[in-house]
């Protein structure tokens, strides 16, 4: 058989809430065994040391804790048919989720794929509580009783398309789902399986049986292969693994815990009795397991055991395994049960050891079998070339094998071959060597339904990274950012190392504002204005910090660099690098800037970020013009510098003059003086002149007489102006050569103070963008119209953002996000990584890929999703040995008897509702009644099938609860009603229309 | 002297080197204004331009434990090993300044690398520790099997930098106290086979030559009982290490090589005792083998006791070429340890 791989585990077992619970439990050979809890069944009532008939000889079991916890929130189940579902549904449903989280794949991304879900079941205890209340079966009791949904429900809600089905054989229910699952991987039938065991003990009676068949363990546990061994005891839990091929695992670069070399499947056929084991069919089942393993006894280091802990029942087992080892060479086979520590979990019995032993395999050590140290001498287990687990075997590098056992109470008997994954199965594949990437700082991401929801997650993770915090943070974020995606609320940090990471996220789940800082909600679709930096914002060394911190930068940053070079006659970037304060010359500025520019842009596009807008404040146009595609890369960087080079030439002695005044109200002052020009309108009062020196000083006189603000500005040449003619010929000559079309994107002209429309970024624009004034107000104005979301700063320091949101009329503003990839002068890849954090909170799908170095892309298991305990939901009818209650019961939410405290009101959403209109407030009680909502749970806002979770069947009975609510109004259609679902709002606005209809 | 044990034992290898030091680099400049001392005085006496320190020089909060420090660099050791973790059958970790005294900080370490069901040793040493440590690897490897193994050496010694004190009136004796040490720990992965770097560790040298000496440096701790007795927690004898050091550098140089059979002219590299910048660069003319490049640290990470050893190799590691040969002395003045190993790259 072809290897299968378990790349995910989730599970909850007593006295183990998840899979490192349960570990430890195994590690320290704990006892997940107590009293029966008191919302299951009074234990006394059914108590008879003697095991008098309808009675159980104990009152003790291995119950799971917050069986009756849902987060209904989370999947969109409305409590009403949450407390109609079989806790075994619930607890597979977020155990399933979990699981395939735990393999380093969003859960969500699986959704339409053929992955397959195979569910081990074997009891159905809810239903006899629920289907024998004839007057109670409504639909939703329906759907939620029965093994098909156990797995069918898992499909539903995780949209996989793959085979899903239940299997009952008993005991051995999940390990035949297991060998189901391995079967439809091998056969292609699917790529991914889920495949778990679920058992919950709602009612006495199999515990009763038990004792009446003499199989009850007194004290309710069971001693695998011990000299006190007596007996079962039940035992509770849920359980999943995530199984691909073994190819497919090392393909995608998925951890993987342990192997599935081979599995076998037999019957006892006509045995001696329907429950009794048979040792012959037994062994048949091992020897098949090997043979398709391809291993000979002698090669399995150990074997988890069925090990119910009955007398008979031990000495099969072992003699069916003594067939096979009694003549094996080397050290004796280890053998354990992990029964000893959970009691028998029934229908997650094979789940259990599937999982033991797989972990055993991960961590090189399997655990002490509970109560072997007190062996059963006459199992003559040496005799059979067998040994206890009565102390950990660790286990010596290499490749291990280990065996699990699991046999029916029917006769159907299951085994499956383990062995420890391959070294360095995990290394991910060499990412396609597209050039340099990574910012240098890791950004750590989550997402969560509700800000409540995203608190909670953020102390498990914090607590999980905890113990994590030799993890490099490149591999922590690389997988929280593949991981933790596609909820409302998004969170994001920046993370130099992952020690630091867990001090920012208690602080942002323990501190009221700081999740609001490091949080969004998100909106609707982005739209980014990428706005370019023009002349004046450079500075010596401005973006060494991002160079060096950043080889995505640094890639874009030396292709610009060589595209200049043939001009420059010098490098740009060995410039900045130094810190040479030449940089301030405009025959380096120009290049300078638009180097950054273009390298900013390019980086951020790298990033995932999809320009929308484009405007560059004069210089700042000519990168933009690169991004839109309107000028090539190389033709942009002759043209810049050539730019540059000429003004520099230019004579020096102009200058510039920055005004706090509309340009309107210096046009006379202006137009009297010929060698002076408005060189740019950057809003309505201010305004920059430029020119020659004395022509400014004159003008500078009046307007300090006039009182009007101005400064001069620290330039070399008066740009802008009319002292710039002497080189437009020259100018025009290279601008000539080198083309320029219609850009692809919208750019906002600040030559043309609006969006350019065909028209091409040719010669003659750039020869008139020279000498013509700046008209950015105009151009910006224009680009807010266009509703962008975010406004990226281009350049080495913010300018231009603050620029445009000063141009913002209030009521817009406050959705506009400014982001600064270079906030300052000591910025460099933590900045860059904050700019990464802010998008991703306003909603941008950033290209994570990018953001880390490839080997940082490595994959780290991070704590699944935690969820809510908030909602409690549990059997209606309470057991007891009287006959069936017809006391009126409570539907809907129930209150868990070990924890009054955590119950509380369903509550969707704190939004208030408008409680005057008489149809708002029927149809609002209306859903309340339907989905079993707490009264004032629901608003209008909220989603009828998104948030609330009705089906068909719920809506057919929203119509006749309005209907009966409002006499005075028709009979609804069904055809009219349905497409005025999508919220509640809507709803009510329908309602509404129909009775002022019929008024 | 009582000869080394004449068999030698299999060969054991090293495979990778990680290191980890705390926070940014804190210079003469941020140090001198902290302490209230002179600037100059640091650069010229003791030479020693940066060290990093495991407590914020600010609040003096401590922002990471030897533990932390040690984990980091083992699992950057390990990272760079190639060694698969289950394959790593011991942890050791030499260290004068362990987080408790119990439990013993090799097992947080242990614990933080997610190593569970394995041999720890703890060595309490000074700067001889982590070539103690490499000395107990290679025979753990060599000796009782085991494939791999991991050898941890590091110290926060600014548990010692009191940062209420005046130190304006502070004789130099002891003003040196705060200015020579720093924080950091280092890692090395020993294999049976060549793996990664590839690189024979030839000799281990350690041994007590202190007999009737007074320690030349003394650490004291506290308890319950004496922690209000006048005691000074660190004592140091410089002029007693000024005089003999040099001396035992040049001795350790002359036996291993002598051992080895190896003469100074076919060494490439030679690894000196670090004690200061100065302290270091006068040891190291003293050593005279001007055909060996030096490899030295302290300069830039101050005196970081048992992470020196791994600083150094981890420098080594960057330049050294196959067939090359290297060799290193450590002293440790407390009760005069001699120290040293060889390592020939295959």
């Amino acid at each position: 058989m072809q290897p299968v791989a378990i790349v995910g585990i989730d599970c909850r077992f007593p006295g183990a809430p998840d899979p490192a619970a349960y570990w430890d439990l195994l590690m320290r050979s704990g006892d997940g065994v107590g009293p029966v809890p008191e919302q299951r069944w009074n234990a006394d009532d059914f108590y008879s040391a003697a095991g008098a008939d309808g009675h159980s000889n104990t009152t003790s079991g291995g119950f799971i804790t917050d069986a009756d916890a849902f987060d209904h929130e989370f999947f969109a189940i409305s409590p009403r048919e949450a407390a109609a579902m079989d806790p075994q549904q619930r607890l597979l449903l977020q155990c399933a989720w979990r699981a395939v989280e735990d393999t380093g794949v969003a859960p969500r991304s699986l959704a339409g794929t053929a992955t397959g879900v195979f569910v081990g079941v074997m009891g159905n205890e809810w239903a006899h509580l629920h289907l024998t209340d004839y007057a109670r079966v409504t639909a939703q009791v329906g759907s939620g009783n029965g093994y098909c949904m156990t797995a069918n429900r898992i499909s539903y809600h995780l949209d996989l398309k793959g085979p899903s089905l239940a299997v009952d054989t008993a005991c051995s229910s999940s390990l035949v789902a297991v060998h189901l699952a391995c079967n439809a991987l091998l056969a292609g039938e699917c790529d991914t399986a889920i495949a778990a065991g679920v058992n919950v003990a709602l009612t006495p009676a199999l515990g009763i049986f038990y004792t009446q068949a003499g199989l009850s363990a007194p004290d309710g546990r069971c001693k695998p292969f011990s000299s006190d061994a007596n007996g079962i005891g039940r035992g509770e839990g849920v359980g999943a693994v995530v199984l691909r091929r073994l190819e497919d695992a090392i393909a995608d670069g998925q951890p993987v815990y342990a192997v599935i070399r081979g599995t076998a499947v037999n019957q006892d056929g006509r045995s001696n009795g329907l429950t009794a084991p048979n040792r012959w069919s037994q062994q048949e089942v091992l020897t098949a397991a090997y043979r398709r393993a391809g291993v000979e006894p002698s090669d399995v280091a150990f074997t988890e055991g069925h090990g119910t802990g009955t007398v008979l029942g031990d000495m099969i087992e072992v003699k069916a395994l003594g067939g096979l080892h009694a003549d094996r060479t080397g050290k004796p086979m280890a053998l354990g049960s992990v029964k000893g520590n959970l009691g028998h979990t029934e229908g997650a019995a094979g789940v259990a050891g599937l999982i033991k032993v797989a972990l055993s395999l991960h961590h090189r050590v399997v655990p002490t079998s509970r109560f072997a140290a007190r062996e059963n001498p006459a199992l003559k287990l040496s005799r059979y070339g067998l040994r206890l687990l009565k102390a950990p075997l660790r286990l010596a590098a290499g490749a291990t094998v280990g065996g699990l056992s699991s046999f029916g109470m029917g006769g159907t008997n299951a085994h499956a071959v383990l062995e420890s994954a391959p070294a360095h199965a995990a290394r991910p594949k060499a990412g396609a060597a597209a050039g340099s990437t990574g910012i240098g700082t890791a950004v750590f991401t989550l997402t969560a339904p509700t800000a409540q929801a995203l608190r909670r997650n953020l102390v498990a993770q914090a607590d999980a990274l905890q113990r994590h915090r030799v993890v490099p943070a490149g591999a922590v974020g690389w997988s929280s950012n593949r991981l933790k995606t596609g909820h409302r609320f998004r969170f994001a940090v920046p993370a130099d190392s992952t020690g630091d990471l867990v001090t920012a996220l208690r602080r942002a789940a323990g501190d009221e504002d700081q999740p609001a800082g490091l949080t969004a909600e998100s909106a609707g679709p982005v739209r980014p204005a990428l706005l370019f930096t023009g002349q004046g914002s450079q500075y010596p060394g401005m973006a060494a910090g991002l160079y060096r911190d950043a080889p995505l930068f640094r890639r874009f940053l030396d292709r610009a660099d060589e595209a200049l070079l043939p001009h420059t006659g010098g490098s740009v970037r060995e410039l900045l690098l130094s810190a040479d304060p030449a940089v301030h010359r405009t025959g380096w500025a120009q290049p300078a800037l638009f180097a950054v520019g273009y390298a900013l842009a390019a980086t951020l596009t790298e990033l995932g970020v999809r320009p929308a807008l484009l405007l560059g404040h004069s210089v700042g146009e000519y990168a933009a013009a690169v991004v839109a595609e309107a000028l090539p890369l190389e033709e942009a960087a002759r043209l810049i510098a050539a730019r540059g080079r000429l003004m520099q030439e230019l004579p020096e002695g102009g200058g510039m003059l920055a005004v706090r005044a509309d340009a309107t109200e210096l046009a006379e002052r202006v137009d009297a003086e010929p060698l002076v020009g408005i060189a740019a309108v950057n809003g309505p009062a201010s305004t920059v002149l430029s020119g020659d020196l004395t022509a400014l000083a004159r003008i500078e006189e009046e307007l300090t007489r006039a009182g009007v603000r101005s400064r001069r500005l620290e330039v070399s040449h008066a740009f802008h102006s009319p002292l710039m003619d002497p080189m437009l010929e020259r100018f025009a000559a290279v601008a000539e050569q080198a083309g320029g079309t219609v850009p692809a994107l919208p750019v906002h002209s600040t030559l043309r103070g609006r969006l350019l429309r065909d028209e091409p970024m040719d010669a003659a624009y750039w020869v008139e963008h020279v000498r013509a004034p700046v008209l950015f107000a105009d151009a910006a104005r224009q680009l807010l119209d266009e509703a962008p979301t975010h406004l990226l700063e281009i350049g080495p320091r913010p300018v231009l953002a603050p620029m445009t949101r000063r141009l913002l009329t209030a009521p817009d503003g406050a959705g506009v996000r400014s982001v600064h990839p270079v906030p300052g002068e000591q910025a460099g890849g933590r900045e860059l990584a904050e700019a990464v954090a802010e998008l991703f909170r306003g909603g941008v799908d950033i290209a994570w890929d990018a953001v880390y170095a490839d080997q940082d892309r490595v994959a780290h298991r991070l704590a699944p999703y935690a969820f809510s305990d908030d909602h409690r939901f549990w059997a209606r009818r309470p057991v007891s040995a009287a006959p069936p209650a017809t006391a009126p019961q409570q539907e809907g939410v129930q209150t868990a008897g070990q924890r009054p405290e955590a119950a509380r009101p369903v509550v969707l959403s704190q939004g208030r509702r408008t409680a005057a209109d008489p149809v708002a407030e029927a149809v609002l009680d209306a859903v309340a009644q339907v989905g079993s909502y707490a009264p004032g749970a629901i608003t209008p806002r909220s989603r009828l099938y998104e948030d609330l979770g009705f089906d068909s069947v719920m809506v057919m009975e929203l119509k006749k609860r309005i209907e009966e609510r409002l006499p005075d109004l028709e009979p609804l259609s069904v055809e009219e009603l349905l497409p005025r679902l999508s919220s509640i709002g809507d709803l009510i606005g329908y309602v509404g229309e129909r009775r002022s209809a019929a008024a | 002297m009582q000869s080394p044990p004449d068999r030698d034992p299999a060969q054991v290898y090293l495979a990778s080197v990680g290191t980890a030091l705390p926070g940014d680099p804190v210079d003469n400049a941020t140090l001198a204004k902290v302490l209230k001392v002179n600037e100059e005085w640091i650069d010229h006496f003791i030479g020693t331009r940066t060290r990093h320190f495991a407590r914020d020089l600010g609040t003096g909060t401590v922002r990471w434990s030897l533990a932390d420090l040690c984990a980091q660099a083992g699992a950057r050791a390990l990272a760079a090993s190639g060694v698969d973790p289950a394959e790593i059958g011991f942890v050791v970790l030499g260290t004068a300044t362990p987080d408790n005294l119990m439990p013993a900080t090799v097992n947080h370490i242990a614990d933080q690398l997610g190593l569970d069901q394995v041999p720890t040793y703890q060595l309490q040493s000074g700067c001889a520790g982590a070539v103690q440590a490499l000395g107990l690897g290679r025979t753990l490897i060599a000796g009782d099997g085991h494939r791999a193994g991991l050898v941890i050496g590091g110290d926060v010694c600014s548990k010692h930098l009191d940062l209420n004190r005046d130190l304006a009136d502070a004789a130099p004796s002891d003003l040196v106290n705060y200015v020579l040490f720093g924080d950091g720990a280092g890692a090395a992965v020993l294999t049976a086979e060549p793996a990664a770097e590839a690189v024979a560790l030839r000799r281990v040298l350690n041994r007590f030559t202190g007999l009737g000496r007074e320690p030349g440096q003394v650490i004291d701790w506290f308890g319950l009982a004496d922690r209000y007795e006048d005691r000074q927690a660190v004592r140091e004898d410089y002029k007693a290490i000024e005089e003999f050091v040099p001396v035992m550098a040049v001795e350790i140089l002359w036996e291993m090589l002598g051992d080895l059979d190896w003469s100074a002219e076919e060494l490439d590299y030679l690894l000196p005792p670090q004690l200061s910048g100065r302290m270091t660069r006068r040891i190291h003319e003293e050593l005279d083998v001007p055909g060996a490049i030096e490899v030295s640290c302290v300069a830039d990470t101050g005196n970081n006791g048992n992470a020196l050893p791994f600083l150094q190799l981890e420098r080594l590691l960057g330049q050294m070429s196959s067939g090359q040969k290297a060799l290193a002395v450590a002293v440790e003045s407390s009760k005069w340890i001699k120290a040293g190993f060889a390592l020939e790259k295959i």
